[in-house]
């Protein structure tokens, strides 16, 4: 049989998108909420106060708990305090295989910190690119998602005949198939760039992990010696192997900040109860597209200044440059605020296409859903209705856990699991048409309760204070929009079950109309 | 000053892209009535690609190489979801609300380049 270019690419962009678009979906919204991951962190412990903490002092404080906890440790790091994050992070190894341990201490008496047990934001950073698996799992089913990605995107491209005509079109009071594959296209095509740049450069961002054997074959397994070559890294004393005393802390800050004229953000100790500790001083990035930390390397037994990180060569610059685009971490509160609308638009392409695939091969007249259609249909529900309503889950159970219960952080992260499932359950139970409008209207009501149980429970809102506001009102606007999506839904089916007789296109066609 | 570099790049797309779309007739026709009258289509295409351009030119000499680009892709992306989204919701604001952007456009400037 012969096909048509065109064709092909059809078919392609069809089933790739749907083979990877449920996981794609959680990546997208979980990497959209990290834009704001410090926002969601300070929300998540709001017994913490922005504080003058002193770096110096922190650095000690953290050294002398880090002491208490593992002296023979392979490494330590120390996040120094900083406004948005007024909290000393501790994080402490035997070995660089794991396990890794981490607290926060209170910048003021060095002591665990009183504030709640949560990860914060922390835990959908980490979810967008190793889905709460085991980490290397995780990233690398995330890469192969993204490479498919990639595919879904070229293919669509050529797919789509009339980028320019239809650029601005979107009409959603034709037939339901028209008004999806419209808003398909314009989330797809207005942010392309975006989507574009966002894939290829999350791929980047974890291509040495993915593709470790050129580091391998030319540094013969010693990773660091290629760090430091790249300029990633200062050259750093080897450990003697016997054991010594470790040079007060607080001098090596205090030169390093002199060095740079800025307080470090973080400190690395590596071998911290050997005889020759190396002590590595870490700075915020500088103003510019590039992820690269200007790094100061001390002798740890003598508190010497040893050197700083060389300066990076074009390939690690070219990658640094990728991985702070797909970071964000230089726009200012506009540009983010418009990173962020790209990922809601991101989202939304691989939700529309989603639901897409369905309406197009809905089946007509009389006919019964095949089981392929309706496990579409159901999972479709669990991930674009169930990834929602898990981190509006998580933010809930921020609020109504016991302060004091036992690993409540991990209860934290079971709420959004269970969050998620009991919505996909409500997907796959419910008669097909009412499951969207519940779903999403759940959702909509978990967003809305979530600034109303913060209020009760902390007593913070917004007649009390700005500190929230912006949080609140976010919450606020996410379960307006997700009521709407469900009142839509609900006329949306009532409708269909009236006029299922109208003939409509089939799914290869519209995606070649 | 980002911000506000932000906002004029906005502006400047914003009513590039209602320019662009308002010579198309389906949108013409949604918006303001019947078809593009023939002698207005070459001017407003032209008025249109022109002013994102000069948004273009605008970040690139306010913000940099680095920068500027960024903003603009991003500034792009965002006014055109906001013609999208007033063609298919209040189809006949368009036209004035572009308009109005490039007066807004135009007071930004000074403040730019002041700040």
């Amino acid at each position: 049989m012969r096909q048509g270019f065109r064709t092909s690419m059809a078919w392609l962009h069809a089933w790739s998108g749907l083979v990877v678009g449920w996981i794609l979906f959680a990546v997208f919204v979980t990497g959209t909420a990290s834009y704001y991951r410090a926002e969601i962190s300070q929300w998540m412990r709001p017994e913490l106060r922005a504080v003058q903490a002193d770096p110096v002092r922190s650095a000690e404080h953290a050294v002398a708990f880090l002491k208490t906890r593992m002296p023979d440790a392979a490494g330590w790091y120390i996040e120094l305090p900083k406004p948005e994050k007024p909290v000393i992070g501790v994080h402490w190894w035997k070995s660089l295989e794991g396990p890794f341990h981490q607290a926060l201490l209170d910048p003021e008496t060095g002591a665990p910190t009183a504030a709640r047990d949560t990860k914060g934001g922390d835990f959908l950073y980490r979810f967008h690119f190793e889905l709460g698996m085991p980490p290397m799992l995780g990233r690398y089913l995330v890469g192969a998602c993204a490479l498919v990605m990639l595919v879904a995107l070229v293919s669509g491209i050529v797919t789509h005949r009339r980028i320019f005509a239809d650029f601005f079109t979107f009409r959603r009071d034709r037939s339901a198939q028209r008004g999806w594959l419209d808003a398909h296209n314009v989330t797809g095509v207005l942010a392309l760039p975006f989507h574009l740049m966002i894939t290829y450069t999350g791929l980047v961002t974890l291509a040495p992990m993915y593709m470790p054997w050129g580091v391998q074959t030319a540094y013969k397994g010693d990773q660091i010696r290629f760090y430091v070559e790249a300029g990633m890294m200062p050259e750093m004393a080897a450990p003697l192997g016997r054991p010594g005393t470790l040079a007060p802390v607080g001098p090596i800050v205090a030169a390093a900040a002199a060095r740079i004229g800025e307080a470090p953000e973080g400190i690395s100790i590596y071998s911290p109860g050997d005889a020759r500790p190396a002590v590595v001083a870490i700075f915020e990035e500088p103003h510019g597209l590039a992820h690269l930390h200007p790094q100061i390397a001390f002798d740890g037994a003598t508190g010497a200044m040893l050197g700083e990180a060389g300066t990076a060569k074009a390939a690690t610059v070219t990658s640094a440059v990728m991985v702070g685009l797909h970071e964000g971490h230089f726009a200012g509160p506009v540009l983010r605020a418009l990173f962020f609308l790209c990922g809601v638009m991101g989202a939304a392409t691989v939700a529309t296409g989603l639901v897409l695939w369905t309406v197009a091969r809905a089946p007509k007249g009389a006919q019964a859903a095949g089981f392929g259609l309706r496990l579409v249909r159901v999972l479709n529900i669990g991930a674009v209705a169930g990834m929602p309503a898990a981190i509006a889950g998580y933010f809930l159970a921020n609020r109504l856990l016991p302060l004091g219960l036992a690993d409540r952080a991990q209860w934290e992260v079971g709420a959004f699991f269970g969050f998620w499932i009991l919505l996909a359950l409500l997907g796959a139970l419910r008669p097909a048409m009412r499951a969207w409008p519940e779903a999403l209207g759940l959702t909509g009501a978990l967003y809305l309760a979530v600034p109303v149980v913060s209020a009760l429970a902390t007593g913070e809102h917004a007649l009390a204070g700005t500190r929230f506001l912006g949080f609140d009102l976010a919450m606020l606007a996410l379960g307006a929009g997700l009521i709407l999506a469900a009142r839509k839904a609900a006329r949306r089916g009532a409708s269909a079950l009236n006029s299922r007789r109208i003939p409509g296109m089939t799914g290869e066609e519209a995606l070649r109309a | 000053m980002t911000p506000v570099v932000v906002l004029l790049n906005l502006a400047l797309c914003f009513a590039g892209f209602g320019a662009l779309a308002l010579s198309l007739d389906r949108h013409h026709r949604d918006a303001l009535g019947g078809r593009v009258p023939a002698a207005r289509i070459l001017p407003q295409r032209l008025g249109g690609w022109g002013l994102i351009l000069l948004s273009l030119a605008a970040a690139v000499m306010l913000e940099g190489w680095n920068f500027g680009p960024v903003q603009w892709i991003g500034a792009l992306t965002g006014a055109a979801l906001l013609v999208v989204a007033l063609l298919s919701y209040r189809p006949s604001w368009l036209r004035p609300a572009a308009l109005a952007a490039l007066p807004l456009g135009g007071l930004l400037l000074p403040v730019v380049l002041m700040g």
